[in-house]
């Protein structure tokens, strides 16, 4: 289990929840809403970087405008033994950007899930039998995303608390 | 968009710096004007290329559970359904899918009771049977990389 988190740092994570203000000193911003320093800001964000709490700041982009119009959640079954070797060889793919293995469920036998990112719903198909054919998996289905119904960014600390 | 709103781009996801004034040290870096770079981010936040400018979490490293969950909804339950998961602040992400399993969501939340908590309310708002809620937890994680890099021929 990790370290509770610390009272200075949970105010820093109820503003940064919500993305970096927008303003050409988002630091310093960060600092005047949490009333800290912006020093006391910085030290707290490069230590959770150092930690990998946090993995990435910056952008968040939206890939459907930058050319990746067609994603789709493949969901594999895989022998549990063969798993991890199987798992390591589909996330080497440029086009799968997240690979987990997951826990399964009664009426739902399928523990390897990727995302897979095309410009088209036919290059998806693709690059889907592709992987299917390198990894020698045959049982999987495709989950085509008909629609977002709702992103937003986690929201960890809820009414300030 | 052009070659230097690709590099602005690039920057912006990978390189953003943890400084006092970290647009003009990526102007700088670029050899722009903090003034062209900020108009060029302005637009492309306009155009709905750049989400928002935020941190990425590990939740498990902060301390968080989390979970992929689905429910199977009849077509004509949808939209109901998409606003009963989606009122909850713990869920994040959540997308109709093609599949007789057709909402899937993702929740982060200080612990797995609290999880569970949400999941059976969910249940039985939508008045479902156990076998038609899927609760998925990670065992492993393989890869995570949603950052795409962009170059000049994107729109």
């Amino acid at each position: 289990m990790e370290d509770r988190l610390s009272h200075i740092e949970r105010r820093i994570l109820a503003i940064l929840q919500g993305g970096l203000p927008k303003s050409r000193t988002p630091y310093k911003d960060m600092a005047v809403q949490a009333d800290l320093d912006t020093k006391q800001i910085l030290a707290v964000l490069q230590q959770w970087k150092r930690q990998h709490k946090i993995r990435r700041i910056g952008a968040i982009v939206n890939y459907y405008k930058v050319g990746l119009e067609a994603g789709a959640m493949v969901v594999w079954q895989v022998e549990p033994e063969r798993i991890k070797r199987i798992g390591e060889e589909m996330a080497a793919f440029k086009q799968v950007s997240h690979a987990y293995q997951r826990q399964t469920a009664e009426n739902w036998p399928y523990n390897l899930y990727t995302m897979v990112h095309a410009e088209t719903l036919d290059e998806t198909r693709r690059i889907v039998q592709q992987i299917s054919d390198a990894c020698g998996v045959s049982d999987y289905r495709i989950l085509d995303t008909l629609r977002e119904l709702k992103k937003t960014p986690p929201t960890y600390i809820i009414n300030g608390e | 968009m052009d070659e230097m709103d690709c590099k602005i781009l690039n920057a912006l996801q990978y390189e953003f710096p943890l400084s006092e004034r970290p647009y003009d040290r990526i102007a700088e870096k670029l050899g722009i004007s903090g003034d062209e770079l900020w108009t060029r981010i302005t637009a492309l936040t306009d155009r709905g290329v750049i989400r928002r400018m935020g941190a990425s979490l590990d939740s498990r490293k902060l301390g968080y559970s989390s979970t992929l969950a689905a429910v199977s909804i009849p077509a004509s339950d949808v939209d109901r359904a998409a606003e009963v998961v989606g009122r909850y602040p713990e869920v994040t992400h959540s997308y109709l899918r093609d599949d007789q399993f057709n909402i899937w969501f993702t929740i982060i939340a200080p612990d797995r009771s609290r999880i569970t908590r949400i999941l059976d309310e969910i249940r039985a708002d939508l008045a479902i049977d156990n076998d038609r809620i899927l609760n998925l937890p990670v065992v492993r994680l393989f890869k995570l990389d949603a950052r795409f890099k962009s170059s000049p021929n994107d729109h």
